[in-house]
């Protein structure tokens, strides 16, 4: 077994100066090009995620002072409030009065213009004219756009879980492979694939107009969660059929029907994969602008949502939405330093409630994944 | 499937009473309609998941309900186009609209040869007074006033300006003759100008007259339906003789055929006799160019006159033309006084042109991005590659949109003036909305899309590929071009196909930052067409569906222009998951 001393000496030699790796890959130009491709490939992708990190850190960058300067005491409970969030959007009046350059809201400006045409009054002397700028939506706030937003998500969302999930459950529980069933999923592939004006579209031709509902709640949930049906069935099969088949053979080999198995040992166990991949469709159905455009979309409403007479009125009435807002405001108005504050704020608003949503969903998945091992 | 024991085989003998087994349901089960409940809740969820072929039959209904209609409305819209006479005025203006292209060119011409006369100096001169403009500015503006420069670069300023003005002034008078030329050249017109106007008028008072008859028909019908028809009666509609009223447009042949001939013959003269000098061989070669092209306008003038003569308001309108019309139409111009077209082309084209853009774009970075996070990136990069691409796939497309405005638009035209950037085709460019920054924006739209459905795809591709080619000696680079990309490449593009999809689909951020100019952009500029403004489908329908009366044409034009935008998406679809199911490869 002892290997001969000329061998051990050699090892010894080469433990003292260490041979190459025979297998080390060799520099050459083959080698040289492989790594500059490589490197070619890394920089596109990291240059794509550049661009998206510009433009999330760009907007938060100038939106955040806009909410962080917002807050406000006030008198009655919370004793603090933020002007931005929490109050509707008013014209924004720019003028100048005793050399100084002034800007004010809708209702501070009148209050203000009374406040001075009484003090001249007193003083004898004739009503002072201020010239004045206007910029509409650049003061006050963005709340009616967030309260409609939240509205619209959870009505949208309601119906296209309901018609997502038992679809769902048809196809990955009930269906077998038949022209029926074939034709269906092929409906849902090409349902993904339309674009959102068209939905806009079909559901002011539907909704609005042949059904009567006018703008409104109610024409914007059904639009929103037809176009958000897809997201939700592909996401609930999924979650579905992820439940290992032996669960469903045990509960059935015991004497259970169809329906308890599924409602007892199926859906369960899926339901935490379902609900966090819908979120991505609530990410979508938040940030759609261009069905709810003619849909549910109004420029301006005064009235906050819940402000309604009749309990039907609720349901018909049309509403502020975020994406909307942002769409008004960047394209209606000029783009200067008045108006700066109000487009930033309520893209950064909207960005981060978005982000909050997408980036929670993606959390909530890597998770589970490693938690459900069957 | 137990059959209930109410009702036993009639058929078959009965065993024995006593046999029967311990464990068979003898609960009859419930049954609603004949169906079991389990049965009732598997067509429950049965009819939830139909709910998808309801809704894509839906849209197809209401998209054709609302726009069919459209290519009957446009066939009236078209005839009465050619019954008012509109459509023979038209001919005669693209006659001066041909002499006024040719004006154009003249003046461009006439631009270069005062470039020639003033340049280099004029050029040395507008450096010179930029920098003592700036640098009075900061003699001004210096915390040590210093007045005896302050004075010095005025007065220098000052010079220059007399230098310049009197350069061009001198350069202008060296013009003049080119100038009369021009200007006889333009004058030359006036006779068919003043027959267009003229006409014109009359023809676009029969279309309003027969457009108020329209409106008080509906007047009588809507009064008729309202159950009151003394007053529908009371409605007074005096039809239109259109033979009789166009004989004041088409009697007006002789003085046409009269003023061209004066026209063809003026400019002729012109360009024969009076046709200025040049200074340089090449604006020779311009001016001799623009002589051909007066030449080659005039030949149309016999061809026009023909056209007048055989020109007949009973032609009808084919359907044919209605849909031509709408498909090859070059012009979409609405709310216009003299006549309103509906042509997709403009809109097509610029959907396609921004499209490509973002696919240009897109497809490197989307596909190179997923080849290196499958293939060569290491598992904590992808861990953190794949989630933050994730995450810019939700990003918005309004907030994308507004980014455009604020941002991109505003930073892409102030690259375009750099000058190490001035062999890009298109730069520099004015308008800070054109096609160029929405593609750029439509391409961080797609990059996820692409990116996810290839990765997919290059992940699907059997290892055994992989190891195969690595045992054959074959280095990394060779397996990824050779093996991987090639195996995987129906994915690949089926990912491109839906990224278009995405692409040609996507509305806010057209609508915002395409700049929205309605014509067909100029091929002629080669490459540099990037950088014109654009308006799209997607962006006509959200601009102008909010203000048009449901039930008008426009309002129709719109639903077909949707129609249209709604067959591309499908057919897309149905080409990515063909070509998927067609090159699936077999792993054997």
């Amino acid at each position: 077994m002892n290997p001969p001393v000329s061998v051990i000496r050699s090892a010894a030699a080469e433990a003292v100066a260490p041979r190459k790796n025979p297998f080390a890959p060799r520099p050459g130009p083959a080698r040289r090009a492989e790594s500059a491709v490589a490197w070619i490939f890394r920089l596109a992708t990291y240059f794509v995620l550049a661009c998206g990190l510009f433009i999330f850190a760009s907007i938060v960058w100038k939106g955040l002072p806009t909410v962080t300067s917002a807050f406000e005491r006030t008198d009655t409970f919370p004793y603090v409030t933020n002007t931005f969030l929490f109050r509707a959007p008013e014209t924004l009046y720019v003028f100048e009065h005793e050399g100084q350059k002034r800007e004010m809201g809708d209702a501070a400006f009148r209050a203000f213009r009374e406040a001075e045409t009484a003090k001249a009054a007193a003083a004898g002397q004739p009503a002072p004219r201020f010239t004045t700028q206007t910029y509409v939506y650049a003061a006050g706030g963005i709340w009616p756009c967030i309260v409609g937003t939240v509205l619209l998500v959870v009505g949208s969302m309601t119906i296209a879980l309901t018609l997502g999930v038992a679809s769902a459950i048809y196809l990955s529980e009930y269906a077998r492979d038949t022209a029926f069933v074939r034709f269906i999923r092929l409906a849902i592939l090409n349902l993904a694939g339309v674009p959102s004006i068209v939905f806009g579209l079909f559901g002011f031709a539907m909704f609005v107009l042949f059904f009567g509902w006018n703008v409104s709640l109610l024409a914007g949930w059904f639009t929103l969660a037809f176009m958000v049906l897809p997201v939700v069935i592909t996401a609930s099969e999924e979650a579905l059929k992820a439940v290992p088949k032996g669960f469903r053979e045990g509960s059935l080999a015991l004497g259970a029907t169809k329906w308890q198995t599924i409602r007892k040992n199926v859906l369960p166990y899926a339901l935490p994969g379902i609900l966090t991949s819908s979120i991505l469709g609530i990410a979508r159905v938040a940030g759609e602008t261009a069905p709810i455009m003619f849909t549910a979309a109004y420029v301006v409403r005064d009235k906050l949502p819940w402000d309604v007479e009749k309990i039907s009125d609720f349901f018909l009435q049309g509403v502020m939405a975020l994406p909307y807002h942002i769409y008004v405001v960047s394209s209606k108005i000029p783009q200067n330093e008045y108006t700066q504050r109000v487009q930033y704020g309520t893209a950064f608003v909207f960005l981060g409630i978005v982000a909050l949503i997408a980036a929670s969903s993606i959390l909530l998945r890597n998770k589970l994944r490693g938690r459900y091992k069957w | 499937m137990s059959p209930a024991p109410s009702t036993p085989p009639a058929t078959q003998a009965d065993p024995a009473p006593a046999a029967a087994p311990a464990f068979a349901i003898r609960k009859a089960r419930t049954r609603v309609l004949g169906l079991t409940l389990d049965e009732c809740i598997q067509g429950f969820f049965g009819g939830n998941a139909f709910v998808a072929v309801i809704i894509l039959a839906l849209i197809t209904l209401f998209l054709f309900r609302e726009g069919a209609d459209f290519f009957g409305q446009n066939r009236d819209n078209l005839t009465i186009y050619r019954q008012a006479g509109l459509e023979y005025v038209d001919l005669i203006r693209a006659q001066e609209r041909d002499h006024t292209a040719l004006t154009r060119y003249l003046s461009d011409v006439r631009l270069q040869t005062l470039r020639h006369h003033t340049e280099p100096r004029a050029g040395e001169l507008r450096r010179d007074q930029a920098r003592l403009t700036s640098r009075i500015a900061a003699l001004r503006h210096a915390s040590t006033p210093d007045p005896a420069a302050l004075a010095e670069a005025e007065s220098s300023l000052a010079e220059t300006d007399a230098a310049l003005s009197a350069l061009l002034a001198e350069a202008n008078a060296q013009l003049a003759a080119f100038d009369s030329f021009a200007e006889r050249y333009s004058d030359a017109i006036l006779p068919l100008r003043g027959l267009v106007s003229e006409l014109g008028e009359v023809a676009v008072a029969i279309k309003e007259r027969h457009e108020n008859n329209l409106n008080f028909l509906q007047k009588r019908q809507q009064l008729l339906a309202a159950g009151r028809p003394e007053e529908a009666a009371a409605v007074q509609i005096v039809p239109i003789d259109f033979a009789a009223e166009l004989a004041a447009i088409t009697g007006a042949f002789p003085a046409y055929e009269e003023s061209a001939a004066e026209v063809a013959k003026t400019l002729e003269q012109l360009v024969a006799d009076a046709l200025p000098a040049a200074p340089t061989p090449a604006l020779s070669a311009r001016l001799e160019r623009f002589r051909q092209l007066t030449r080659d306008h005039l030949a149309t003038y016999p061809a026009t006159a023909e056209a007048l003569r055989s020109w007949t308001p009973d032609r009808p309108v084919s359907f044919g033309e209605s849909f031509t019309a709408f498909v090859f139409g070059r012009q979409w111009l609405t709310a216009s006084f003299w006549q309103d077209w509906y042509g997709v082309l403009p809109l097509f084209t610029g959907s396609v042109l921004v499209a490509s853009i973002a696919l240009a774009l897109a497809i490197p970075f989307g596909v190179g991005a997923a080849i290196y996070v499958n293939q060569l990136a290491s598992p904590a990069e992808q861990r953190a590659i794949k989630p933050t691409i994730e995450f810019i796939s939700a990003i918005p497309s309004v907030v994308l949109g507004f980014f455009g405005i604020a941002v991109l638009g505003e930073f892409l035209r102030m690259a375009s003036g750099w000058d190490w950037l001035s062999w890009f085709p298109g730069f520099p460019f004015p308008e800070r909305l054109n096609a160029l920054t929405a593609g750029c924006l439509l391409g961080l739209i797609a990059v996820p899309t692409i990116f996810t459905l290839s990765e997919d795809a290059i992940n699907n591709v059997p290892r055994a590929f992989k190891e195969a080619s690595y045992a054959l000696g074959a280095t990394r680079l060779q397996t990824i071009v050779r093996i991987i990309v090639p195996a995987a490449l129906s994915g690949i593009v089926s990912a491109v196909l839906l990224g278009l999809g995405r692409v040609i689909g996507e509305t806010m951020v057209v609508l915002l930052c395409a700049g929205n100019r309605l014509t067909i952009p100029d091929f002629s500029a080669g490459l540099g067409v990037v950088t014109q403004p654009v308006h799209t489908m997607t962006g006509i329908i959200a601009q102008e569906m909010g203000e048009v009366v449901p039930g008008s044409i426009h309002y129709r034009a719109l639903f077909v222009v949707g129609l249209l935008l709604f067959f591309i998406a499908l057919g897309l679809n149905f080409l990515a998951q063909k070509i998927v199911r067609k090159y699936k490869i077999s792993i054997g």
